[in-house]
């Protein structure tokens, strides 16, 4: 009878989980359940809350509010201890091992196998050796090898393997095939559907639509912290996720500036650096070409080529039709090119300093050329930026933390335009700033657009870079996919083709092989 | 084609150096030390041809470096853990007087025992502060034992107004610390060396404990969530660390036949050298207990073999510091290019 019944009820569930992380909502009242023996793929835009609902599911966050159930009786998940003796296991997104140590060590990092209070290597290689090869993962190579002359495939590998050490009964994959190729994915694949068999309830999350249909035994839908929907993958229905995807209203409240575009600036020619293969494109004056990506994608790395920030490696850059070749953020600068940080605290300001020291930073060569410096020049810097851009509080003297998320953002634009560059790259200029600050960034897009600057917005808020941007760039695995006018594309058809899915059901017509139309520059 | 490179990737064409041999830490430290050993060996030869009439490669002048290096080595073995879990420990020469007053002045007073009990017994709770310190709150360790090395160093001159505190005549057991001969040859603080060198590898390389530090030296994030207790192992380490100073310390005083109050500066700087030209990391996460004793070894030939040779004292600290600049220059680069 309790057989039965245990058999019945979910593995996981939790019940109108909420929490808030200062004044964001991250999950609002998230209902989910998770079965023994299924694969549920839990799908979202970047920030609708998947990363926090695995944390609290892994013990290392806690919910405000909510109940979390496990096999039919409640638990409280306090810390990832507990998980671990309910049988959870996380495979972060970010890896979390020791590159000084083994592939063994890693596997067996804090329940090492010792004899007399002596550790015994052999035994640790040995099993190290027997799992590999109960696992089925030989890819991850010879267990002596450190971990860090691993590449990043095999090191996930290994953190799969760890996770798969022990008593499992949970598994949480946050985005594991990310890094993984074609035939590495479909081993994890076929990995993942023997724990199935054994019973084993598994969370997968992911961005990639084309995985779902080969994976999935249900989705969930999670969009600005609230659980939309759940389908079964015996009735599945792509295009309908893509609408619980994206789904909020996309017009409105993001006003595109007028398009008066002028001559083209910028020309970008099969450039290749660091994480960008082969990128061809043109933004003209007053134009806002828009960069839509998922995270990871590689934009930021686009934006770090084009700031002088990584050595370029081939192609051109044409500004006015003059080649351009960079070689530091110094040539980018001279050239009229500046770039708006992704991480606006650890790139774009000095966290320890005033508003007045950063907004002067990157004139020093106007207000202290000489002895003494000109504290005149530099106020008047100081507060043309303040005055135009409306920072609050506009006291150059308060210290920079102590402004909110959007008005440090502000000081990051401000400070470049004592004398306005041609080129502004903004990457992410909204991420972690509230709606009124968005709105205001939104605003002083406009301004710059009207005075005839180029800007390259780069958003993994797919609604937001799609109405804010005159033409579109959508970026995959380090190249642009397809371009054109904002407006020529649809929300679905942007999220089909960053996702891949367009690309999967492509190769599937031709029967060709998928890894090269992934591709399409290639 | 993804498919086929991973077939045919051969562990022992991916992992080159590692292929086969049972143990797999050890072939590893081995090719580490032997630049080391090269380069003592090269230093034996140069000093045996500079150093006049043969005066260098001679048994009792060797077993001289030995016992020379035993103070050194002893401080550095300490601050390996130290240095390999990413800390710093700049006390450790200040804990040396402090420990030497404090087990001479309990020496006078209450016997040998209170007294070897006592030095030892300041210099760990010296590192457990430490420790405590670098655990439970944010202050950076080279702040943190900075204090509590002008702390130390304090202590040890309030002690008899900062004059020397000369060990009694009769105190044949401390005084043996520092000079007695075992076997009749072999001096007692090398003796002492070798068996805090054995403790200590086997501790580092041997056990569950070490097999943590080393974690949390390379990713303190993963130790973190893999459950190893990261504050508990700092602050032993720390205090382990201060042993060591404490057990030189009363070798240095039983050498000297008396406890300075001021001595023991600028220890912690030749021990950190001889930690980073055996190959410990300084970020931490990467480091071994025998290159630590190889370090110490290349800093004491240079120190005696200069000496013998007769360069000025002044061209003595410019070698030296161009020796350690090209040793962690090499160390650094040649990992840089693994990794």
């Amino acid at each position: 009878m309790t057989r039965t019944n245990a058999t019945h009820a979910p593995l996981l569930e939790l019940r109108g989980i909420s929490k808030r992380f200062g004044g964001v909502q991250a999950l609002d009242r998230v209902d989910f359940t998770l079965q023994a023996g299924e694969i549920h793929v839990l799908l979202g835009e970047n920030g609708a809350g998947k990363s926090t609902l695995i944390k609290i599911i892994g013990g290392i966050l806690r919910p405000d509010a909510g109940e979390i159930r496990f096999q039919n009786a409640p638990v409280q998940i306090r810390n990832v201890a507990v998980a671990e003796q309910l049988g959870i296991r996380l495979i972060h997104q970010e890896l979390a091992l020791a590159p000084n140590l083994s592939i063994a060590e890693n596997l067996f990092l804090g329940r090492e196998p010792s004899r007399f209070g002596l550790l015994d290597r052999r035994r640790m290689v040995a099993e190290a050796e027997r799992l590999r090869a109960e696992l089925g993962l030989p890819e991850m190579g010879d267990v002596r090898a450190r971990v860090g002359e691993l590449n990043v495939a095999r090191q996930q590998l290994v953190e799969i393997a760890r996770a798969l050490a022990g008593q499992l009964r949970i598994l949480v994959l946050d985005e594991p095939t990310a890094a993984l190729s074609e035939a590495e994915t479909e081993a994890l694949f076929a990995k993942l559907r023997r724990l199935r068999a054994q019973g084993v309830g598994i969370i997968y999350i992911s961005h990639r639509l084309e995985e779902i249909s080969r994976i999935a035994d249900r989705i969930t839908v999670l969009r600005d912290g609230r659980s939309i929907g759940t389908q079964c993958a015996t009735d599945l229905d792509i295009h309908q996720l893509i609408r619980w995807m994206v789904g909020r209203e996309l017009k409105g409240r993001y006003p595109r500036p007028p398009y008066q575009p002028g001559k083209v600036i910028l020309s970008v020619r099969g450039l290749q650096a660091p994480g960008v293969r082969g990128v061809s494109f043109d933004v003209r004056e007053g134009e806002v070409l828009g960069f839509a990506g998922l995270v990871g994608a590689g934009r930021t790395d686009l934006a770090r080529a084009l700031a002088g920030l990584a050595p370029l490696r081939g192609g051109e850059i044409l500004l006015d039709g003059r080649p351009l070749w960079l070689r530091s953020p110094q040539d980018a600068r001279t050239a009229g090119i500046a770039l708006v940080p992704e991480d606006r605290k650890r790139e774009g300001l000095v966290m320890t300093q005033t508003v007045g020291f950063n907004l002067a930073l990157p004139w020093t060569h106007l207000w202290a050329r000489g002895f003494p410096p000109d504290h005149a020049r530099r106020a008047a810097i100081i507060e043309k930026a303040l005055r135009s851009f409306a920072i609050k509080p506009g006291s150059p003297d308060l210290g920079i933390q102590t402004l909110s998320g959007g008005n440090q953002q502000k000081v990051v634009v401000a400070k470049w335009m004592e004398q306005p560059p041609r080129v502004l790259i903004l990457d992410e200029p909204t991420r972690g700033v509230d709606v009124g600050a968005r709105e205001e960034m939104f605003a002083i897009i406009g301004r710059l657009v009207a005075r005839q600057m180029a800007v390259l917005l780069i958003s993994s808020d797919l609604p937001e870079v799609m109405n804010l941007s005159h033409r579109l760039a959508l970026y995959r695995d380090g190249c642009i996919v397809r371009q054109g006018f904002a407006t020529d594309f649809t929300p679905e058809e942007v999220m089909m083709e960053l996702t891949g899915a367009a690309a999967g059901a492509q190769s599937e017509a031709h029967d060709g092989s998928p890894a090269q139309e992934r591709l399409p520059h290639v | 084609m993804k498919l086929t490179e991973l077939q045919e990737d051969n562990p022992a064409r991916l992992f080159q150096g590692e292929a086969s041999g049972r143990a797999f830490v050890v072939p590893a430290a081995l090719r580490r030390m032997l630049p080391l050993l090269a380069a003592i060996a090269a230093l034996l030869v140069l000093f045996s041809l500079w150093v006049p009439q043969g005066r260098f490669l001679t048994a009792a002048n060797l077993l001289d470096l030995t016992q020379q290096i035993s103070v050194n080595a002893i401080l550095a073995f300490g601050l390996t853990l130290v240095i390999l879990i990413g800390g710093i420990d700049l006390s450790v020469g200040a804990v040396v007087a402090v420990a030497g007053v404090v087990s001479v002045s309990l020496l006078n007073t209450a016997g040998p025992v209170a007294g070897c009990l006592g030095g030892l017994g300041v210099a760990v709770l010296f590192g457990a502060a430490n420790g405590l310190f670098a655990a439970r709150t944010l202050m950076p360790p080279f702040i943190i034992t900075l204090a509590t090395m002008l702390i130390a160093r304090g202590v040890a001159l309030g002690f008899n107004e900062s004059r020397p505190l000369p060990i009694g005549d009769n105190q044949h057991l401390f005084l043996a610390l520092g000079n007695a001969r075992w076997g009749g040859w072999l001096p007692m603080p090398v003796v002492i060396m070798f068996a805090v060198f054995l403790v200590t590898a086997l501790l580092l390389h041997g056990t569950r404990f070490g097999q943590h530090l080393f974690a949390i030296g390379g990713n303190r994030e993963a130790a973190r969530f893999t459950g190893i207790p990261i504050a508990r192992h700092e602050v032993i380490v720390y205090a382990l660390c201060g042993a060591c100073a404490g057990l030189a310390g009363m070798i240095h005083a039983s050498q000297l036949y008396s406890a300075e109050p001021a001595a023991g500066q600028g220890f912690e700087l030749t021990a950190i050298a001889a930690v980073v030209v055996g190959g410990t990391s300084f970020s931490g996460g990467i480091g071994s207990i025998p290159g630590t004793l190889l370090g110490a070894i290349i800093i004491g030939i240079l120190d005696k073999g200069l000496n013998q040779a007769g360069v000025h004292f002044s061209l003595q600290y410019i070698v030296k510091g161009a020796v350690i600049l090209a040793a962690v220059w090499y160390d650094v680069r040649r990992r840089n290019r693994k990794l």
